[in-house]
């Protein structure tokens, strides 16, 4: 951010460094907003593959997306109750 | 083969069709051979910006209809050597194009021609999977105010998505004069927010209204500032590395202009 001398002074700040910041924040929730149909598809899709090695019950699980500074986390509980042991089977 | 590069921008008015025209006649200037294509379906522009309309016979869509060859629903621009249109139809609409039929009319075209330049309608549904179905490259067009570079970075999200790359940024209808006093952004401030590779900056020039007007491209005309731009980017294109032209005013006297004409 570019804090001049005249800002300093009490002038208003350009309508350029407005512009910049108005549209950094906009962009970043742009980019940042998953469509509720693509996070549904891939709860399902998750839930799918961790079918194979734990057993959980399909209420239980949360997901959520997180902003952390510059960057998302998309953050998925999934309690288990049992851990199919793989190795076994084979 | 030839390189297929849609032209796009998310929003209308930017400038598409007046750089698909400009540089495509641009890279013929330079020697190469050219096939501009409007995508612009029931809306079409291409042909009255690049002064051919009056020679359309054949649309992309009579190509798709089997009702005539591709190479014959070409129009040849007599001015220079090596360019062609492709019109799009007037009287149809986009959803009346599939996406693998304009990826076939690119596919066919970039056996015959170095560049193929599809200049994309605005908007992020049809029209716009239509127009980038083919391409391997996108320039996407923007001006430097809040609205085009939003919907630039919306349609650099869809681009990425479909794998298309390189993706430039054309920054048109710069004002070096309005970025000196603090009223616009200016190319650094652009680059931070899209964070994609710049590959020319056009300054804001009447020329391209009275070119416009009459159907003859900026670039015929070698001493108009928007023209050195565009043949500075076909150069890019070509592969020439061409610094980046800083358009912006310096020195003490344009501080001080800018000092008592500054605007919040």
């Amino acid at each position: 951010m570019n804090i001049s001398i005249k800002q300093l002074f009490g002038r208003k700040p350009k309508s350029s460094s407005i512009a910049k910041q108005r549209l950094k924040l906009v962009i970043t929730q742009d980019r940042f907003d998953v469509d509720d149909r693509v996070m549904t598809r891939l709860h399902h899709e998750l839930a799918e593959v961790l079918a194979k090695y734990f057993e959980f019950s399909a209420n239980s699980v949360k997901m959520d997306l997180k902003q952390e500074g510059n960057s998302y986390i998309l953050v998925a509980d999934f309690p288990y109750t049992k851990f199919h042991d793989t190795n076994m089977r084979q | 083969m030839g390189k297929v590069i849609v032209v796009t921008s998310g929003k209308g008015g930017v400038g598409k069709t007046t750089s698909t025209a400009n540089l495509g006649t641009a890279l013929a200037l330079l020697g190469k051979t050219v096939a501009v294509v409007d995508a612009d379906v029931g809306l079409r522009n291409l042909d009255i910006v690049m002064g051919l309309e009056s020679r359309i016979v054949y649309t992309s869509m009579d190509v798709i209809e089997k009702q005539c060859e591709l190479s014959k629903a070409l129009v040849r621009d007599r001015r220079v050597d090596g360019l062609m249109l492709l019109a799009a139809s007037q009287k149809n609409n986009k959803d009346d194009i599939q996406p693998e039929q304009m990826k076939a009319i690119c596919d066919k075209l970039r056996t015959t021609h170095d560049f193929v330049l599809v200049d994309s309608p605005a908007g992020i549904e049809r029209g716009f999977s239509n127009a980038s179905a083919g391409a391997d490259e996108a320039i996407v067009v923007t001006t430097p105010d809040v609205s085009a570079i939003r919907d630039a970075d919306r349609i650099i999200g869809l681009l990425q998505n479909a794998r298309i790359e390189p993706i430039n940024l054309v920054l048109n209808r710069f004002s070096p004069q309005l970025v000196g006093n603090g009223s616009m952004m200016d190319q650094a401030d652009v680059l931070d927010i899209l964070n994609i590779e710049l590959i020319g900056v056009v300054p804001e020039d009447s020329g391209v209204i009275t070119s416009t007007n009459r159907g003859i491209p900026l670039v015929y005309e070698d001493g108009s500032p928007g023209a050195q731009a565009y043949m500075r980017i076909a150069r890019r294109l070509t592969g020439q590395r061409i610094p980046i032209h800083n358009f912006e005013q310096k020195g003490i006297l344009n501080n001080i202009l800018n000092w008592f004409t500054r605007k919040r």
